[in-house]
This record gives structure tokens, C-alpha cells and sequence, in this order.
């Protein structure tokens, strides 16, 4: 680090060497110890909910379906309904229609913290309504 | 000159600590890793990161900080720290903000990890901005002799300050947007923001670089009215966002991020948002160099 400090700038406007503190500068001083007390403050609330909640998730499948060229697409919503925060969640959906195809899709979602809801959508050639439709979290990783 | 009054010269120090705080915070509010590292942080750690950041910006304040005075008893130390700290938040938080990377939906832990974790650099950065943006004597830039004696009328010397300007703003946007362009964070970045959102980028980029420039008191003053009479305030802000916005096309372009069949809308959200820090790299430019 520097030891001595640089020489003012002969261009600038002199440092006046006050010791006294403006009206402003305490203001900016208060509105700054505020924010950080917020954000402290806001840190240890976290603290003191989320610590011992692990991850768990709940995953709902919307009821409309929509069909684009012949495809249909369902959408979904998972929340991380824990406290903590999971890496790479593995959506699965399988779709099952007695005596015709058997189809799965997968998603991976790489972050989900806790109470965090993503969206999505699984695709499928046949309609869901006509089979068996479950859609569950596989797999997540802790980060 | 306005310097009189104290509101005035302090607003000029917080904008100048903004100024600086951007400076040091884009590049890393580019990276997706500080984001992942932010949202998974356990909440204790934040206060080890967040405190040994006010060590360090303490210890800057000791010899920089964002004020212009030089002499500074230890307790003011102290709060000129915090204040540093609570501008570089600020700053965080905003351009957390405005790159979706914090938005209405995002839960609590996560947007405290990710603003803790980008308040650092930012922080560091509003406790150097007064050494950064020090003034540099014009006279130590290099200049090239005008090529006969009738090159030298004042017009002509107008337009080739006016050009030194958009030099300077060229190299500092390249220098910036280069260690960005090839990263995965710009289509990233750009693929969250609602059409309308870039807009918001564009005021932000706008409102940044006339910040620096011009607002902050970086720059000897009469020394830029006697060079700014080309271009107004405005104007030279928006010459200046226009080559920011050519050098993030062309860096893009350069390492492969955009190719003419991917759709203009691609083209032109990830232009804006690599526009942001080339933006605020230009300005730069114009100041120091």
C-alpha cells in the first residue's frame, strides 16, 4: 500500500483540512449506517429462520395445456419449500397411456433456493390427458 | 465555480464514489459464478465477507478514499468507511437491480448473498475513486504535431480534441468490453431482461457515463470547457454511448457470440448489455487518459 500519500493536485480545489464534518456528510453517513444495519439485520434474520431447513420441493402441474402443431406442452412449478438452497434439481415427468407410448421428460434446474418457485415446461407428443401423467423431483446436489 | 456550497460538494463526493464503485464493480457483476457463490453462502459467512470488507476498505480510506480531503482524522476514518461501504451496497444493490439478477421474486437469502458477495468489489471501488480518477495533466498525453500550420486553427484543434475524446472513450470501452465479450454472461444476462428492461440498461449506461464525465468533478473543469466546445455535455455522452455501443458489437462479433443467423433481437439485447460496461469503460477512458 502506498505509505505516503500522493501530492494534492495543484489543479484541484485545496483541501480546506477541516476536521469539521458537514451537515451533508452526516447525512450520507446516516443513510449508509442504516443500509448496513439493514443488511445485517437481514442477514441474521436469515440466519435464524433458514438454518436448519434442508431442501424439499413441491411440484404442481398446471391443468392447461397447451397444443402448438401438434405437440403439447404442460406446463410446471416447483418451489423449494425448505430453507436452503439446492444445486441441480432433476424434474422428471412421465407419461404413461395404457397400451400406447411410454414418454419421459427431464429438467435440470441448477439453482433453487429456499421458497424459490422456476417455471417450465415439459413437451410431449401425446396428450397427457389420455394417460397417466407424474411429474417428481428425482435428485438435487448440495452446492 | 458551484464548489461553494456543502450539499454540493458532497453530492459531488457520492457521485464520485459511484463513479469509482462502478468502475471496479462491473466486471465482476459479470460473472455468473459470483452469483451462484452469492446465493449459496451461508448466512455467517456474509458477515465474515461483509466485515472483512470494511477492514479493507478502512484501510484504503487511510491513504484514498472518495472525498477530496487529505487530511482526515482516524475516527473520520471510520466513518468515511462505513459510508463507503454503504454507497458501495448502494451501488451493488442497483446494479443488481437493473441486471434482473435480484428481482421481486427472488427470496431473501438469495439477494443478501448475491449483494454481499457483489458489494465487495464495489465498495473497493468507491474508497479508490478519488486516486483513480485523479486528474491527469493533459500535457502528459501524447499528441501528434499537426501536419502543416494550417491544421492548427482553433476549429480544427476542437476537432481533434473532440477525436482524442472518442480515442480515449474507444480504448477504455475496448479494454472493459474485452474481458467481458466472450464470456457466457452476456447472452446470459440478456436472454433474462424483459423487452422494455433495455431501455432501463440504456438510461442506466447513458445516466453512468455522464456521471463519470461530468458530474463527479473528476475532471478539471476548465480544462474540459476549453476541450468540450465541439461537443455539449449531452451530446459527447450519447457520440460517446453510440462507440461504446459499435465496440460491443464488434467484440461480440470477434469472438463468436453473435452470428448473422442468430435473430436481431439477440443482436441487439446483448449489444445493449455488453453496451453497459463498455459505456462505463469509455467514460472512463475519457477521464484518465
Amino acid at each position: 500500500m502506498g505509505i505516503a500519500n500522493p501530492p494534492p493536485n495543484p489543479s484541484q480545489p485545496s483541501p480546506t483540512g477541516q476536521t469539521q464534518r458537514s451537515m451533508a456528510e452526516w447525512v450520507t453517513f446516516m443513510v449508509a449506517t442504516v443500509l448496513l444495519l439493514a443488511l445485517v439485520g437481514v442477514i441474521i434474520y436469515d440466519w435464524q429462520v433458514n438454518q436448519d431447513r434442508p431442501p424439499a420441493f413441491d411440484v404442481a402441474v398446471a391443468e392447461s395445456i397447451r397444443i402448438t402443431d401438434g405437440r403439447y406442452y404442460v406446463p410446471f412449478v416447483i418451489t423449494n419449500t425448505g430453507g436452503r438452497i439446492a444445486n441441480g434439481v432433476q424434474v422428471i415427468a412421465e407419461l404413461d397411456i395404457p397400451g400406447q407410448a411410454e414418454e419421459t421428460g427431464e429438467q435440470q434446474i441448477d439453482f433453487l433456493s429456499g421458497h424459490e418457485q422456476k417455471e417450465g415446461s415439459f413437451v410431449f407428443n401425446h396428450d397427457p390427458h389420455r394417460g397417466e401423467l407424474v411429474v417428481r423431483v428425482a435428485s438435487y446436489r448440495l452446492p | 465555480m458551484p464548489h461553494s456550497t456543502p450539499w454540493r460538494t458532497e453530492l459531488q463526493a457520492i457521485l464520485r464514489g459511484i463513479a469509482g464503485g462502478f468502475l471496479f464493480g462491473i466486471p465482476l457483476l459479470y460473472t455468473v459464478e459470483v452469483w451462484a457463490i452469492g446465493s449459496a453462502t451461508d448466512p455467517r459467512w456474509l458477515l465474515v465477507v461483509l466485515g472483512l470488507t470494511l477492514l479493507v476498505v478502512w484501510l484504503l480510506t487511510q491513504v484514498e478514499g472518495f472525498r477530496q480531503t487529505l487530511t482526515l482524522h482516524p475516527l473520520e476514518a471510520i466513518l468515511e468507511t462505513i459510508e463507503a461501504v454503504g454507497i458501495g451496497v448502494l451501488c451493488a444493490a442497483l446494479a443488481l437491480l437493473l441486471l434482473r439478477r435480484i428481482t421481486l421474486a427472488t427470496p431473501l437469502p438469495e439477494a443478501t448473498g448475491k449483494l454481499v458477495f457483489e458489494s465487495v468489489p464495489f465498495s473497493l471501488g468507491v474508497a479508490l475513486a478519488r486516486s483513480t480518477f485523479q486528474t491527469k495533466r493533459s500535457r502528459d498525453r501524447r499528441t501528434t504535431a499537426p501536419l502543416s500550420r494550417r491544421l492548427a486553427s482553433p476549429t480544427l484543434t476542437k476537432v481533434r480534441d473532440a477525436l482524442v475524446d472518442l480515442d480515449a472513450t474507444l480504448i477504455g470501452a475496448v479494454l472493459i468490453a474485452l474481458s467481458i465479450a466472450p464470456t457466457e454472461e452476456v447472452p446470459l444476462l440478456a436472454s433474462s431482461l424483459p423487452p422494455l428492461w433495455l431501455l432501463l440498461v440504456m438510461a442506466a449506461s447513458l445516466v453512468l457515463s455522464y456521471t463519470i464525465v461530468f458530474a463527479s468533478g473528476f475532471t478539471d473543469r476548465t480544462e474540459r470547457l476549453q476541450r468540450g466546445l465541439l461537443f455539449s455535455p449531452p451530446t459527447e455522452t450519447l457520440v460517446a454511448y453510440v462507440v461504446a455501443l459499435t465496440v460491443s458489437g464488434t467484440m461480440l462479433v470477434v469472438f463468436q457470440q453473435l452470428s448473422p443467423s442468430d435473430p436481431w433481437q439477440e443482436w441487439l439485447s446483448d449489444i445493449l448489455v455488453l453496451g453497459l460496461p463498455a459505456s462505463i469503460g469509455g467514460a472512463a477512458g475519457r477521464i484518465l487518459i
